[in-house]
């Protein structure tokens, strides 16, 4: 399967849903990067997902590194609290920048 | 433009020119009560023909019992039938000239319509029809295809191809050149020039069934057609045995023949064919036997046999070959789960109050532990999963690991070595590949713990009977930022023990049952914690393993004891 990915007031919003694993992470890992070498920001909306695991983790440890090292833009919305809770758990809420919706990162302004 | 069949159907204006004046003797023939010096006349008005007429009746093929020397001899001799079929070979075989499809030897086609005639003119007896009908049919039923060459010229290159099909393959050639087939033009043809329906049929029905209700002895003719126009091929295509195999099955079906029947007329083809040539006035080359054609076929049989065998060997070589590389792999593997083992402590390094085991899902493991003593009562341990599975965790575990026993000699809070580590492993951290890491120190004298944990699951302390404390992660795992800052936990390990674990333990399942989780791990901790400490991780494993499952991630687990106190442990 293949994630969605949509533009909006600037942004590549990357739309993952269901079950991030062994399976499809790498689809993930591919069109994450994929966005963020063609948009400066990226966010991946994750309220869809029901499940993540540490490679569906490290597809977007690796955004996020992907984008610290080239001055991108690179966070989180809407984060379900099944991802929530294994972000939170790992401490990774400290290293991703985490926002409730698109809008508030508009609101915020960075 | 994509164009469809239809528009490539011929027409009947496409058509050549009937042979109008020979159609009428055949028209006059089917006549009932036709004066025979009607005929006589008829086709005296033609001198090619009545020429014709007189060399063919005089045939040995045709073997007319005495010499007709006169046109009116011949109608009265011959009978009406017999006249309409010789007027209908002599100008169906007339109506395109030899120059009439530029670059195309119209013999070869001709010599092809003699091998069905003279099939069909054997298969008359077995199926009870007119020798003579059934050569007529037999010579002209595929005519339709004289015609789409005739109609396309320039797909006369083709003809090798359509020669050396089988009737089955001729058809859907035809329909790639021609967008038409021959039975189906041959039908267009009859109708147009009115051939008499019997003929018709045999054109357009000895590919597929004529219609329900066409009369026995036409269904019986156009089986004819079909069953001549296998043998013909016997002699043509390039799959002999295919076709031979077909003439076999069809007679047998049709006219229950034997195997050994089907041949014999098989054989009778080769034989006749010169004779009908003689007597049709048409060229034939020289004729290959049915012994030539199954000694041919039989060659063939073999070099298919050959390739096979050799297909045979190379798939050999190939799962051999396979098989090497499988077993190299697996030795690969092998050493570096050697490798990997002697990353882990030993039973020779065993120290007293601490243990540690690791079972890995895959051949090499993206689990570790590691504990040594750093000072007389005081040890270093950890225990670390690295993110994702199989060799690049593996090759990241035994980095990872080298780095902690290296610095963790010399650097004792465990907060700064792993801050260490993280700033080592972010610079050159791939695919986003991380480490979930708990590192301390425990003083097995004073059972003072110092704990830092880099994203991992929290350390587990119970006491006696029940959870005492928990050590969840304070900072994110190693890998993802050089900056990371690890807060040590400190606290007193008093009686009971500290559990370090990997997810594998957490999503482990006691029977069918959910996973263990969060409180079912406690439950398990709580029932094993009686089992000495060296044995206690065996326990706890076979406690929630099935020893006959399989393993879905790796579980590694650490069981730290604390300070006995008196008449509490």
């Amino acid at each position: 399967m293949t994630f969605p990915v949509e533009d909006r007031q600037g942004f590549s919003v990357v739309m993952l849903s269901g079950e991030i694993d062994l399976n499809n992470s790498p689809d993930a890992r591919k069109v994450i990067l994929n966005s963020l070498k063609k948009m400066k920001h990226v966010m991946v909306d994750l309220s869809n997902v029901d499940y993540i695991d540490s490679s569906g983790v490290a597809s977007l440890v690796e955004g996020f590194q992907y984008a610290r090292s080239n001055e991108l833009e690179f966070g989180l919305i809407g984060v379900s609290e099944a991802a929530m809770s294994v972000l939170r758990l790992a401490r990774l809420d400290q290293v991703f920048r985490i926002y409730g919706s698109l809008d508030e990162r508009l609101a915020n302004g960075g | 433009m994509e164009e469809t069949v239809a528009e490539y159907s011929v027409r009947p204006t496409d058509l050549p020119a009937p042979p109008k004046d020979a159609i009428r003797i055949v028209q006059a023939c089917s006549r009932p009560g036709v004066d025979s010096r009607e005929l006589a006349r008829l086709v005296a008005n033609d001198p090619v023909l009545t020429a014709e007429l007189l060399r063919i009746s005089n045939s040995a093929y045709f073997g007319l019992v005495s010499q007709v020397k006169s046109v009116s001899r011949a109608v009265t001799v011959l009978g009406n039938r017999a006249l309409r079929n010789l007027v209908l070979c002599i100008s169906m075989r007339d109506a395109l000239r030899s120059d009439a499809i530029p670059g195309f030897n119209i013999d070869v086609y001709w010599e092809d319509a003699l091998r069905r005639a003279v099939s069909a003119r054997m298969l008359a007896e077995l199926a009870r029809l007119d020798p003579e009908e059934c050569f007529t049919a037999g010579l002209l039923q595929d005519f339709g295809l004289l015609v789409l060459l005739y109609l396309n010229p320039d797909q006369v290159s083709h003809w090798e191809r359509l020669a050396a099909s089988t009737p089955d393959e001729r058809r859907d050639i035809e329909i790639d050149l021609f967008h038409a087939t021959h039975d189906e033009v041959g039908l267009t043809l009859a109708t147009s020039w009115d051939l008499p329906p019997d003929l018709a049929m045999a054109m357009g029905y000895h590919h597929d069934a004529p219609p329900e209700d066409t009369e026995q002895a036409m269904r019986q003719l156009c089986t004819v057609a079909t069953c001549a126009d296998w043998m013909a091929s016997v002699y043509r295509s390039a799959d002999k045995r295919t076709a031979i195999q077909q003439v076999r099955s069809l007679l047998a079906e049709h006219f229950d023949a034997s195997a050994e029947h089907s041949d014999y007329l098989l054989q009778q083809v080769a034989e006749s064919v010169a004779e009908a040539a003689t007597a049709m006035g048409m060229r034939v080359g020289e004729q290959v036997t049915f012994d030539q054609v199954l000694r041919e076929a039989n060659l063939r049989l073999a070099e298919e046999n050959l390739s096979y065998q050799e297909l045979t060997w190379r798939l050999e070589q190939a799962l051999g070959e396979r098989d090497r590389y499988a077993a190299e792999l697996h030795r690969e593997l092998e050493l570096a789960r050697e490798v990997q083992q002697s990353l882990l402590p030993n039973a020779a390094q065993q120290l007293p109050g601490i243990t540690g085991m690791n079972l890995s899902a895959k051949a090499v493991s993206g689990d570790f532990f590691d504990y040594f003593r750093i000072g007389e009562n005081r040890l270093a341990f950890c225990l670390a999963d690295v993110s994702g599975k199989g060799m690049n965790a593996a090759l990241l575990m035994a980095k990872t690991a080298s780095l902690f026993r290296c610095l963790g000699k010399g650097v004792h809070d465990p907060g700064k070595l792993l801050a260490m580590i993280n700033r080592e492993i972010s610079e050159t951290s791939v695919r986003g590949m991380f480490v979930t890491m708990l590192a301390g120190v425990v003083d097995q004298a004073s059972g003072q713990v110092t704990l830092a944990n880099a994203g991992h699951l929290p350390a587990l302390h119970m006491g006696c009977a029940a959870l005492v404390g928990e050590y969840p992660a304070k900072a994110p795992p190693l890998g993802i930022s050089p900056d990371s800052l690890f807060p040590n936990d400190s606290f007193e390990l008093l009686g009971g023990c500290l559990y370090l674990y990997t997810d594998g333990l957490l999503e482990a399942r006691v029977g069918d049952g959910p996973r263990l989780e969060h409180d079912g791990l406690v439950r398990v901790l709580r029932e094993q914690a009686a089992v000495p400490l060296q044995d206690r991780p065996r326990a706890i494993t076979e406690a929630v393993i099935d020893p006959d499952g399989v393993l879905e991630d790796d579980l590694t687990l650490v069981i730290i004891e604390g300070r006995k106190l008196n008449g509490l442990q």
